[in-house]
């Protein structure tokens, strides 16, 4: 398998939390109001999957598995440098869980054809798992290498660095293989000229752009239905419960001189009743 | 005709609990899982078991013992001795087949280590993954949906996993009754370990090891690793904790004279400073470090990341100072302090020290 090599980079449309639109009073999303996002760990996959290329040759496919918006990150990819994106959509895919997200994955991957390496964010911030990269990794048969922060590949060998409790571990791990991206890689790069270019072109060239972003379905991927959506899922969420609001309550103090910021804060988070004991 | 009604109740397997040692050195983790799977399994009525991958694992199996483990299998080979994919994979999943009925419920630490490890026994079972739970139970489940037919019916004794989700602002119960193992990893620091206790009896169960040439494509060159068991971060009721915004090990001067200022406290870090090689790994609070929960967390130049906040979120009262207004510690402190380091914090040393000199005079007044 030498070099170029053919790099996945699996990516997924989340909701922006940042924004307050779509936000239900009881916490949870509803995807259809809710802004959207390419997840920001996500992010440091396409760089790894870039930077691979870079420097050792290739050719880049991002992969996504999400209802059709979805293909605005595969366009955003495509303006950072991806060569090519290939969309998974499908109403049956409806309510998967990791398992079945990761089942449908594979069998996505599996169609597009040979790679050598899978690139997978750390994990999403809506799903929050960080289980489908290893579980697809397993369904492919494939080596992994999880929250890795740096690498190299040398004789068609990745050379890793991933972290553990307290320090870190070195890796040597045979192609082909599966990684998932810590966010202490380094940050994405700005969009390419020609990249930005080449998807404004595309955004006028419908005919041109289903060369460059191919959307597909479970029947075309081979994929078994049964296997998928809220059937293949062996978990479901029986409750939510609120537990505080995150974000919103921190009460802000900015824009005095500091002798009035402290004493400010002092009186406002009682810290002088920590003092004694 | 529906199943609706319909009591499903599978056979008692065991609660399993898969330990984790890194270098020799058992994870605090696998404790807490014991005391979490104690609890589980008494309800449940079943053996709480435990699987141990490694080298040279007496003193460890003992430890798991005196923790409450019914029975432990020893997977004991020189190539298990630090932690690989392929390897221990291949050890839990031969277990599992040989075992007569599946455990019950199996539960990893949500580690670097268990979350490498959880999904793909999971993936290879087709079973259901909760990630990083915070709670634990079991208890019964109707399900109605009729969605999938065979699904419908009356779960005697499901695991509940409780995590957080959407950023720590719901709480979720996810239950996957329909096949066994329910998995689930959770979060260092939540769950309680038993008091330990050397009368406690176990069987030793030990486990043919058998790695395939294919669990050789990935290799350890190396494990790197500092362990600081000095300082008493967990005990503190107030931790100064500063980051990468204190620009040098220098920094952390002022966090010692802050922290200096109230009885019972410790200096905390961020990671970044600690690989940085700012202060030693004993400090780290975070994912990869320490959970604390003190009653005041003043946090200086930290800018939130989610593996530190999953070390405490739980504080009861968080202060942050940080330049950058944006920065996502101030989406989930109680007070945010927009400002640089070097000017607030002499400041509130400064004040801090003479409302404490106040109250000595007042004291020592009274006191006369
Ligand atoms: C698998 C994994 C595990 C991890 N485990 C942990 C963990 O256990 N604990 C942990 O902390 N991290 C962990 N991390 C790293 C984490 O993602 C962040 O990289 C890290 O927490 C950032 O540290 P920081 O906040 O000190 O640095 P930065 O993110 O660089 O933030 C520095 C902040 O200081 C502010 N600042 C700069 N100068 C000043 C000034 N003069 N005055 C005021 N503010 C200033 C900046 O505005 C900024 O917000 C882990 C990462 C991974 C991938
Ligand atoms: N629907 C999806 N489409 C493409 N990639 C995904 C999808 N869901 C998860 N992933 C990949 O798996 C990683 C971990 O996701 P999660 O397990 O949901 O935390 C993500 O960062 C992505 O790289």
């Amino acid at each position: 398998m030498p070099a170029p090599y053919e790099i996945f980079v699996l990516v997924k449309q989340v909701p922006d939390q940042g924004s307050k639109a779509g936000l239900n009073p009881d916490g949870t999303i509803d995807r259809a109001k809710a802004k959207r996002m390419l997840n920001p760990f996500d992010r440091y996959a396409l760089q790894a999957a870039l930077h691979t290329k870079k420097c050792y040759g290739g050719r880049v496919t991002a992969i996504s598995m999400g209802p059709p918006p979805a293909v605005e990150i595969l366009m955003e990819a495509l303006e950072h440098g991806v060569d090519r994106g290939v969309l998974l959509s499908d109403r049956r895919l409806a309510a998967s869980d990791t398992l079945a997200t990761a089942y449908a994955l594979f069998k996505t991957v599996t169609w597009v054809g040979r790679f050598d390496l899978i690139f997978c964010g750390l994990q999403t911030t809506d799903g929050d798992t960080a289980q489908v990269g290893p579980q697809l990794a397993e369904r492919l048969g494939l080596p992994q290498i999880t929250y890795c922060q740096d690498f190299k590949v040398e004789d068609d060998k990745v050379h890793a660095e991933r972290i553990i409790e307290g320090g870190y571990q070195k890796l040597i791990s045979e192609l082909p293989v599966l990684i998932t991206v810590a966010n202490s890689y380094h940050p994405l790069d700005y969009k390419s000229f020609r990249g930005a270019w080449r998807v404004q072109q595309l955004l006028r060239n419908q005919e041109e752009q289903k060369k460059y972003i191919q959307t597909v379905d479970l029947d075309l991927v081979g994929a078994d239905p049964e296997r998928c959506g809220l059937k293949g899922s062996p978990t479901i969420v029986a409750a939510t419960e609120k537990v505080g609001e995150i974000g919103g309550n921190c009460s802000m103090h900015e824009g005095h001189s500091p002798t009035d910021l402290v004493s400010e804060v002092l009186d406002a988070s009682k810290l002088k009743e920590f003092l004694t004991v | 005709m529906t199943d609706e009604g319909k009591k499903i109740s599978s056979p008692k397997g065991e609660v399993l609990v898969i330990a984790e040692q890194i270098l020799g050195e058992l994870q605090p983790v696998t404790l807490e899982l014991l005391g979490a799977g104690r609890y589980l399994s008494d309800k449940l009525g079943s053996q709480l078991t435990c699987l141990v991958m490694g080298h040279n694992l007496a003193e460890i199996t003992e430890k798991l013992v005196s923790y409450g483990a019914d029975a432990v299998y020893v997977a004991d080979h020189p190539d298990l001795t630090c932690y690989r994919t392929l390897t221990y994979r291949r050890v839990v999943v031969d277990l599992l087949d040989s075992l007569a009925i599946p455990p019950h419920i199996c539960l990893l630490g949500s580690t670097t280590t268990g979350r490498d490890l959880a999904p793909r026994i999971a993936a290879h079972f087709e079973t259901g993954l909760t990630a990083d739970c915070t709670e634990l139970d079991v208890g019964p489940y109707e399900h109605k949906s009729k969605v999938d037919p065979s699904k419908v019916g009356i779960y005697e004794e499901c695991l509940y996993a409780i995590r957080p989700s959407f950023g720590e602002s719901l709480k979720a119960r996810i239950l996957g009754p329909w096949k066994n193992p329910q998995m689930a990893t959770t979060r260092p620091g939540q769950m309680t370990p038993l008091k330990p206790d050397s009368n406690r009896q176990a069987k030793i169960i030990p486990v043919q090891v058998s790695i395939k040439p294919e669990d050789n494509r990935l290799i350890v060159a190396e494990t790197l690793r500092e362990v600081g068991k000095g300082i008493k971060l967990q005990e503190a009721d107030v931790i100064v904790a500063g980051g990468y915004g204190l620009g040098s090990a220098d920094g952390f001067q002022l966090m010692n004279q802050l922290a200096a200022c109230f009885p019972n406290s410790a200096v905390g870090s961020s990671r970044k400073v600690v690989d940085l090689g700012w202060i030693p790994y004993e400090h780290q609070v975070g994912q990869t470090g320490k959970t604390v929960r003190p009653k005041v967390y003043i946090a200086c130049g930290i800018s939130g990341a989610i593996q530190h906040r999953v070390g405490m979120s739980k504080s009861s009262l968080i202060i942050a100072i940080n330049k950058d207004v944006d920065a996502p510690i101030f989406k989930f402190a109680h007070h945010g302090i927009v400002g640089d380091i070097f000017q607030i914090v002499p400041e509130m040393i400064r004040q801090l020290e003479s409302v404490k000199s106040d109250k000595e005079v007042q004291t020592v007044v009274s006191t006369h």
